[in-house]
C-alpha cells in the first residue's frame, strides 16, 4: 500500500495553485479520502497539489445573511463555529456525523464536496440548504449549484483546471427548523442512507438524501407538498418514492422522516 | 525462606496487567518496528483472480530499485509445500499450500511471484510490471456445490437410525455462518537473515509462538531446526490468524537463505485482508430427535465447511472441533455427525477465535430452540431436560467433558439477562440463550524456572503472548508459588533459543497448560531451594541461596488431556420496524473456565470475546463476489464493531475446577465468541416469532424477515 511515485508540489496562494491543475493532477486538501485511494493505487496522479498551505481559503464568515465558507475550512471548524450552529445548524448537525473526530480534524468541507462520495454527508446537507459552489480558473470563475456540480459518484463538473474555492450558502429563513438522520454499519462509518431536511415557516422546505442515488438530489415533490401542508410521513413518502429496492425506500422513507420532523419540531 | 514484601495469595486477584505502561506508552517493538539497515523490503504479486491457469512468469529487465524476483521456478527442488496437519478419524488431503504459485492459482491473493526491491515502495512500483498470463478459470464459490473434498470426517454412535424412527418428535434446521477475517490490529509480517559462515537462519516473526513456526520452517525449508533461530517480537493480536508460518513467511525465509541478504515483509491492511486465512465459513443441516418428554434421544448432522482453494497447515483442525462438539451440553446417546471440508476459490479458512466451536455451538443452540418452537416448549425448560449434569461425561462422539455446572450456568444467564419479549408499532423485542461446551488445553507446554543471583525469580515459558496478559497471569502463578512478590518475578517468551520447546498460545491452553507448567517449574525449584536452606542449616534469603548455589534451575513439561469449559448467554435485542435495524439492548455471559487465575482480565477475554461474536452477527461478513473477488478487501468493505455498538456485558463466572491440572484452571480466551452468536440468533428469531436468519443480521435481511413474520 505505497502510493504509485507523483510529483508533489505545495503552492502558498490560489494565484500560484490555478497554473497547476492540470487532466494529470489531483488537488490534495484534507487527505482523508485521497490518501487512502492513493495508497491502494486506484489515485496514480502525475502531480499532487497540496493546498494545505493556502492560507486564504480558510474562512468561515456570514457576508450580508449569506454563510462563506473557504473550502479549506476543516471539518472541525464548522463543527464548533457557533455562527454555523445558531443560523445553518443543518451543517453542524450533519459534519458532527463525517467519519471520526481524527477524520474532522484533518478534512475539509471543499475536499468532502468535491471528492463527491455519494455516502458523504456534508454534500446532501448543502443540497437541502441550495448551496453554491465557486469554482476558480486561471482567467475565468463560476459558480454552481448543486444539480450541476454533482454529476455521479466521485464525478463533479469541475473541471481539471479549477479549484473549488468556497462554498456559498444562502441565508435560511427566520425561525427554519433543520434535521438531519442517517443509517451506518458502526458509528463513524459510511453511512448506507440518510436524509437532511431543513423545514421553515411559511412555505420553505429543502430536503435532500443520501443513499437514494448516485448524487445528492432535492427531493422536489416532497418539498412541496411539505410546503402545501402535508405531514412528515407523508412527505417523506413522497421523497423516497423513486427508490427501486424494496428496503431501501423504507429505509430512506424512515430517515427522511426522522429529519423532517427534527426540522419541523 | 523470608518471604518476599507482598507475597501471598495471588491466584483469584484482579491484578492489573502490568505490561500495559509499556504497551501503552509505545515502548513495545513490534515486527515492523525492527528495521534492519540495508533489509530487501518484499511486495507480493497476488493473483487478481479466484482461480486461473498460469501460462508464466515474465519479469521485464532493469527493474529500478530491485534484488530480485522469485516465482514458483526458482522454488522447484528447493522449498516444499506447506505441510497439513489431519486429525484423528480424518481423512484429509495431504496437498499444501505451494509457497509461491505454480501453474495454477486457485483465490484471489495467493502469492505468485515475490519482489525483493531497496524499498516496499519501488517492490510495489516492480510488482504491478511482472507479466503473469493468466487463463481465467471457472470458479467454484459455494461448498456444497464443489466437487472436491479435501478432508472428511464421520461418526455414528449409539443407534441413530432406531432412535429417528421411533422419535415422538423429529426437528430438522439449517443453518449457516459466513466467512469471517480475523482482523488483528498488527497485521502479519517477517524479517529473515542468514548467516552463512554458522549456517544460521535469524526469523523474527509476527506470531502466536516460536516452537510451530520453527518447524514449519524446517520442514518446507527442509533445514535441520538446530539451523533456525525463530523470535517472536511483542505482536499485536493474532485470533488464531498468526499460527503456523504461512507462505510469505517461508518465502522471506527461503530469500534470505538465497540472497544471503536480511529480507523483510512487512504485510500492509489489504493484504491482510485477501490473503491471511478466515474463520468459519460453514453451513449444516441439523436434526433432532425427540421423545414424548422432549429428552433429545439423537442428533444428525451433515456439515459443509468452506475450506477456500488450499489446506493451511490447520486448516482442517477447526472441522474435527465443530463435529466432535455436535452434542454441545446435552446428554444425546446417539450421534451421526458427518463434516466434509470443501474446496473452493476463496482465500483458506483456518482457526479463527473459537475456531470450530462457535460453529458447533450455534448449530447446535439454534436447531434447540427451533425444537422448542416446534414442541411449543420454553427453551430454557428444554435446556433443562436435556442437560449433561454429571461430569466428567463421555459424549457419543467421543470427548470427555471434565468438568462443569451447566445448569448453574444457564440459571446465572437467564437471571442476569432479565428476558422480555415484547412488541409494538416501532419496535419488537426478544430474548435468546446459547450454550457452549469447548475443547481447550490439550498436548503439553513448558516452563522453566531460575532463581537469579539477586534472588530474584526468573520464568521462560513455552507459552507466548499475544494480547492475553501472560505477563501478568504467569507471574501470579509464580510468584504465589515461590513466595515472593509479583515484582520478584520475570518472565520471557518467544526465542526459540531462550525458551524450551513447547507448544504455544491457541486453544485457549495458556492457563491451563502453561500456567501449570509454570507452577510445576517453580515448585521444583522451590524444593531446590529449600534443600540449599537445609543443607545451610539456617533461615536464609533467597539471594542468600543464590550465592550459596548459583544458577539453581527447573523445569517441567505438563501434560495433560483436553480440558471442558462451559457457558451459557442471553441476549435481548430489539428490531426496529422501519428500518429493520438490530440493536443488542444486553448480552449476558456466564463461562466456567475453572478456576480464574486473573477476573479481571478473564472478564476482559469475555467482553473481547463477545465484541467479536457480536461483529459476527451485526456487520462482519467476508463476501466474493460471482467471480471470487473479495470485496472486503479494506474497512471500507469490511466493518468492525466500534465501543458505541457495545451493549452492556453482564459477566459471571461459575467455577468448576478441572480436575485435569494442578490450577484447577480451564479456558477463557474464546467462550464469548462461541457463545454470543447463538444467543443473538436465538434473540433475534424469538423477535421475529419464530423467523430464523443467519448472520449478519443486516437491516435488509431483518426487514424482510418481519414482512415474512408479519405476513
Amino acid at each position: 500500500m505505497k502510493p504509485s511515485r507523483f510529483e508533489y508540489r505545495a503552492p502558498g496562494s490560489v494565484e500560484e495553485a490555478l497554473p497547476l491543475l492540470r487532466p494529470e493532477s489531483t488537488v490534495l486538501a484534507g487527505g482523508q479520502s485521497l490518501v487512502p485511494l492513493l495508497n491502494l493505487r486506484l489515485a496514480i496522479p502525475e502531480l499532487v497539489v497540496d493546498i494545505n498551505g493556502i492560507a486564504e481559503l480558510d474562512y468561515i464568515h456570514a457576508d450580508d445573511g449569506v454563510l462563506r465558507i473557504g473550502a479549506m475550512t476543516r471539518q472541525v471548524v464548522l463543527e464548533r463555529s457557533e455562527l454555523v450552529r445558531r443560523r445553518w445548524p443543518l451543517l453542524h448537525q450533519a459534519v458532527r456525523l463525517v467519519g471520526h473526530p481524527q477524520i474532522r480534524t484533518r478534512g475539509t468541507v471543499g475536499g468532502s464536496v468535491a471528492h463527491a462520495d455519494p455516502a458523504a454527508e456534508l454534500p446532501v446537507a448543502l443540497t437541502a440548504l441550495g448551496a453554491r459552489f465557486h469554482l476558480l480558473s486561471p482567467g475565468a470563475a463560476r459558480v454552481l449549484g448543486a444539480s450541476e456540480l454533482f454529476l455521479g459518484p466521485l464525478h463533479t463538473a469541475r473541471e481539471a483546471d479549477e479549484l473549488l474555492v468556497e462554498i456559498e450558502v444562502p441565508e435560511q429563513p427566520e425561525g427554519a427548523g433543520s434535521g438531519f438522520a442517517e443509517h451506518a454499519r458502526t458509528h463513524g462509518d459510511f453511512a448506507t442512507a440518510g436524509a437532511a431536511a431543513v423545514v421553515g415557516p411559511g412555505e420553505h422546505a429543502g430536503i435532500a438524501l443520501l443513499g437514494a442515488g448516485p448524487v445528492p438530489a432535492r427531493a422536489d415533490e416532497a418539498e412541496r407538498a411539505l410546503a402545501d401542508g402535508a405531514e412528515p410521513p407523508e412527505a417523506a413518502a413522497l421523497a423516497a418514492q423513486g427508490i427501486e429496492d424494496e428496503h431501501r425506500r423504507a429505509l430512506c422513507t424512515e430517515l427522511a422522516r426522522r429529519a423532517i420532523e427534527q426540522a419541523a419540531a | 525462606m523470608e518471604a518476599g514484601l507482598s507475597a501471598g495469595r495471588l491466584i483469584g486477584h484482579p491484578v492489573r496487567r502490568r505490561e500495559d505502561e509499556r504497551i501503552l506508552r509505545g515502548r513495545t517493538r513490534y515486527l515492523d518496528d525492527i528495521d534492519p539497515p540495508g533489509a530487501a523490503q518484499v511486495a507480493f504479486v497476488r493473483s487478481p483472480f479466484a482461480h486461473a491457469r498460469i501460462g508464466g512468469v515474465g519479469v521485464p529487465d532493469g527493474l529500478e530499485g530491485v534484488f530480485a524476483v522469485l516465482t514458483a521456478a526458482d522454488l522447484e527442488g528447493r522449498v516444499r509445500h506447506l505441510p497439513v496437519q489431519g486429525f484423528e478419524g480424518g481423512e484429509v488431503s495431504t496437498e499444501g499450500h505451494p509457497v509461491l504459485a505454480g501453474d495454477e492459482v486457485r483465490y484471489a491473493g495467493q502469492p505468485v511471484a515475490a519482489v525483493l526491491a531497496e524499498s516496499r515502495a519501488l517492490a510495489e512500483d516492480a510488482a504491478e510490471l511482472i507479466e503473469v498470463e493468466y487463463e481465467p478459470l471457472e470458479p467454484v464459490l459455494d461448498a456444497r456445490s464443489s466437487e472436491v473434498t479435501m478432508s472428511r470426517w464421520h461418526k455414528v454412535s449409539g443407534d441413530v437410525e432406531g432412535a429417528f424412527a421411533s422419535a415422538a418428535h423429529v426437528v430438522r434446521a439449517s443453518h449457516g455462518l459466513p466467512r469471517l477475517a480475523p482482523v488483528p490490529m498488527e497485521p502479519r509480517g517477517t524479517i529473515a537473515s542468514y548467516d552463512d559462515a554458522d549456517d544460521l537462519l535469524t526469523v523474527w516473526v509476527s506470531a502466536q509462538d516460536s516452537h510451530r513456526q520453527l518447524a514449519g520452517l524446517a520442514n518446507v525449508l527442509e533445514r535441520p531446526e538446530e539451523s533456525i533461530h525463530v523470535i517472536v517480537p511483542d505482536v499485536g493480536g493474532a485470533f488464531g490468524s498468526k499460527g503456523a508460518p504461512g507462505p510469505e513467511t517461508m518465502l522471506v525465509a527461503f530469500a534470505a537463505v538465497m540472497s544471503g541478504r536480511t529480507v523483510k515483509w512487512a504485510e500492509d491492511r489489504e493484504e491482510n485482508f485477501v490473503a491471511s486465512y478466515q474463520g468459519r465459513g460453514m453451513e449444516a443441516d441439523v436434526e433432532l430427535a425427540l421423545d414424548d418428554d422432549a429428552t433429545i434421544v439423537a442428533v444428525r448432522a451433515r456439515i459443509w465447511a468452506d475450506l477456500g482453494g488450499y489446506l493451511m497447515p490447520t486448516t482442517a483442525i477447526p472441522t474435527h472441533t465443530t463435529a466432535m462438539l455436535m452434542c454441545g451440553v446435552y446428554d444425546i446417546q446417539a450421534a451421526d455427525v458427518e463434516i466434509v471440508g470443501k474446496r473452493t476459490n476463496k482465500v483458506p479458512t483456518g482457526p479463527y477465535r473459537g475456531a470450530g466451536r462457535p460453529e458447533a455451538a450455534y448449530f447446535v443452540e439454534c436447531t434447540v430452540d427451533v425444537a422448542a418452537r416446534e414442541l411449543g416448549i420454553d427453551p430454557l425448560e428444554l435446556r433443562r431436560r436435556n442437560l449433561i449434569r454429571e461430569l466428567p461425561y463421555e459424549t457419543a462422539l467421543g470427548w470427555t467433558y471434565d468438568s462443569g455446572d451447566y445448569e448453574r450456568c444457564l440459571d446465572l444467564a437467564a437471571e442476569l439477562v432479565e428476558p422480555e419479549r415484547r412488541s409494538d408499532d416501532e419496535r419488537v423485542v426478544g430474548t435468546g440463550f446459547g450454550m457452549y461446551v469447548e475443547r481447550a488445553g490439550g498436548l503439553f507446554e513448558t516452563a522453566d524456572a531460575e532463581l537469579l543471583p539477586d534472588g530474584r525469580l526468573l520464568v521462560r515459558s513455552g507459552s507466548s503472548p499475544h494480547g492475553q496478559g501472560h505477563d501478568t497471569t504467569f507471574a501470579q502463578v509464580a510468584a504465589e508459588r515461590f513466595g515472593v512478590g509479583l515484582e520478584d518475578v520475570e518472565l520471557r517468551f518467544g526465542d526459540s533459543k531462550e525458551v524450551p520447546r513447547g507448544v504455544g498460545t491457541f486453544a485457549s491452553r495458556s492457563v491451563a497448560m502453561g500456567g501449570s507448567a509454570v507452577v510445576q517449574a517453580v515448585d521444583a525449584l522451590k524444593q531446590k531451594c529449600e534443600a540449599v536452606e537445609a543443607r545451610l542449616g539456617r533461615s536464609v534469603s533467597l539471594r542468600e541461596i543464590a550465592e550459596a548455589e548459583p544458577g539453581l534451575r527447573a523445569s517441567a513439561r505438563f501434560e495433560s488431556d483436553l480440558v471442558f469449559s462451559s457457558g451459557a448467554y442471553g441476549a435481548v435485542v430489539e428490531i426496529e420496524r422501519a428500518t429493520g435495524a438490530l440493536r443488542v439492548l444486553r448480552l449476558a455471559a456466564v463461562d466456567d473456565a475453572g478456576t480464574i487465575v486473573n477476573p479481571l482480565l478473564a472478564e476482559g477475554q469475555v467482553i473481547g470475546g463477545s465484541a467479536q461474536g457480536l461483529g459476527q452477527c451485526l456487520v462482519e461478513e467476508a463476501v466474493y463476489d460471482e467471480e471470487g473477488n473479495p470485496t472486503f478487501a479494506s474497512f471500507v468493505g469490511y466493518s468492525l464493531l466500534t465501543a458505541a455498538e457495545m451493549p452492556p456485558v453482564l459477566t459471571a463466572f461459575v467455577e468448576s475446577p478441572s480436575p485435569l491440572n494442578p490450577l484447577g484452571a480451564k479456558g477463557i480466551g474464546e467462550g464469548g465468541a462461541i457463545g454470543t452468536p447463538g444467543a443473538v440468533a436465538n434473540a433475534v428469531a424469538d423477535a421475529l416469532g419464530g423467523v430464523r436468519v443467519d448472520p449478519p443480521f443486516t437491516e435488509d435481511k431483518l426487514w424482510r424477515a418481519l414482512r415474512e413474520a408479519g405476513s
